[in-house]
């Protein structure tokens, strides 16, 4: 028989590498010889020094990466663009009434934008002081701004309690809810393009068909529709997005009062 | 591979991001695992993870389901764990650590168990500084033969080895660790 090296130590701890003869004989060997379970045990001690290393990844990492990946993947053109996907996917989500009611809604919303957009640029055309205008652009900016992530964590209140939970009482309070931010969501998407924060109008103008869909949602919500709703969530990263924004949002308006705070000494 | 997998991946091919998400999800955890273990490094692990989904993602048309799409991406992920520690070490070599500086692989694990608690800063010195001497190859075939479960006909496909250099590169990884702990009195 060839004599047992180390190298074959390891590859019978692992049994690969070795063919059955082979391992036979070495598991022979080990059951005579007790310097050849010494040498084999030291090699078991050496590898289980490598187990002791912990490396667990922490319960964010697939958001994380997701975050980072997600806008390096629209830049390579590999994914459609998330608004476009995530009409798509609210298509599918909505019931055809839904979907009507929610268009419909979102023509009177368009409606409403033109005539705000011309008013928006009749009173641009009046000439008051410089500084004074830009003073007051920016107070109504900050109010602005924190009404609308006022707004946003109570969507995202909404959007959890209807795809978490299961009692009926808090699913119908979650739908009253859930209408008034319908309006209030619609004017303040109208402030933002008015004040010509495109970007925020067109994230508030997506969040209105899911809005509305749940302040219409029938008093018996299933549990599949809760379902739906999270599968819903999960797919198009809606309450990231909230969350993220409403940050932003609470950061740009804590930065402008330093600022005002001081311009003020 | 499962018909859910497929799906996700046939979703992903159209372009779909929420079938991207999904894919990270489902596969990250392992992913990072697996780097973490090549790199020692937490930060490293995850920078290895993002470059190879990305790179993944970028050319899902090549992956042809011959073997598992997991296998795939591992293969992906263990190249970019040794990319990032060849482009560390390079660093290293630009920017020489100082005397009291951690050995490389120090930063592998942020939350000490009791063994570790346990082993002496001397132990532990002696058996960082040999793990820094292992190759990124060695390290990386005993990381997937050891903690993976991989059989040595993968390694070789994952790292591009023959059956040889494989078994070769996992020789050389434990005899490396038991010098270090035999030098140290740990095995003796």
């Amino acid at each position: 028989m060839n004599p047992i090296t180390d190298d074959d130590l390891v590859l019978y701890r692992y049994r690969d590498g070795l063919d059955a003869a082979r391992l036979e004989q070495i598991a022979a060997a080990l059951a005579e010889s007790p310097a050849l379970r010494e040498r084999y045990a030291a090699i078991e001690r050496a590898i289980a020094h490598f187990d002791s290393e912990a490396l667990e990844p922490d319960p964010d990492l697939g958001s994380r990466l997701w975050r980072r990946l997600s806008p390096q993947l629209e830049e390579a053109g590999v994914v459609v663009t998330s608004s476009r996907g995530m009409l798509d996917r609210l298509r599918a989500w909505l019931t055809p009434t839904q979907t009507r009611f929610a268009f419909a809604v979102a023509a009177t919303v368009l409606v409403a934008i033109g005539v705000g957009f011309v008013v928006g640029r009749q009173s641009v055309t009046a000439p008051p002081s410089q500084v004074a205008a830009n003073d007051v652009e920016a107070a109504a900016a900050r109010v602005l701004e924190a009404y609308v992530a006022a707004n946003l964590r109570a969507t995202e209140g909404v959007l959890l309690t209807a795809s978490n939970s299961g009692d009926t009482s808090l699913l119908e309070g979650n739908r009253e809810l859930a209408q008034s931010l319908v309006e209030s969501n619609r004017l303040y998407a109208l402030a933002a393009a008015r004040a010509g924060n495109t970007q925020l109008a067109a994230f508030l103008r997506q969040l209105e068909p899911v809005l509305l869909s749940l302040a219409n949602q029938p008093g018996t919500a299933t549990l599949q529709s809760s379902e739906d709703l999270r599968h819903f969530l999960d797919s198009t990263d809606l309450l990231f997005q909230v969350r993220t924004i409403e940050a932003r949002l609470d950061r740009t308006g804590k930065r402008r009062a330093d600022h005002d705070g001081d311009s003020a000494i | 591979m499962a018909d859910d997998e497929a799906r996700w991946i046939a979703r992903a091919r159209a372009g779909e991001a929420a079938a991207f998400r999904h894919l990270v999800d489902a596969n990250g955890a392992a992913l990072f695992r697996v780097c973490a273990r090549i790199t020692g490094d937490r930060a490293l692990a995850e920078d290895a993870v993002q470059e190879a989904l990305l790179n993944a993602f970028r050319h899902l048309a090549d992956f042809d389901g011959r073997s598992a799409f997991s296998t795939w991406l591992y293969r992906i992920a263990v190249n970019a764990a040794l990319a990032q520690v060849r482009k560390r070490r390079d660093a290293e070599v630009a920017w020489p650590q100082g005397e009291g500086d951690a050995a490389p692989f120090d930063a592998a694990d942020e939350s000490p168990t009791p063994d570790r608690q346990a082993m002496s800063a001397e132990i532990r010195r002696h058996v960082d500084a040999e793990l820094a001497r292992m190759s990124p190859m060695e390290r990386a075939a005993f990381v997937l033969r050891h903690h993976e479960g991989r059989s040595i006909e993968e390694i070789c496909a994952a790292l591009s080895l023959n059956v040889s250099g494989a078994k070769q590169a996992i020789f050389r990884a434990v005899r490396k660790l038991r010098a270090a702990l035999e030098a140290s009195g740990e095995l003796i």
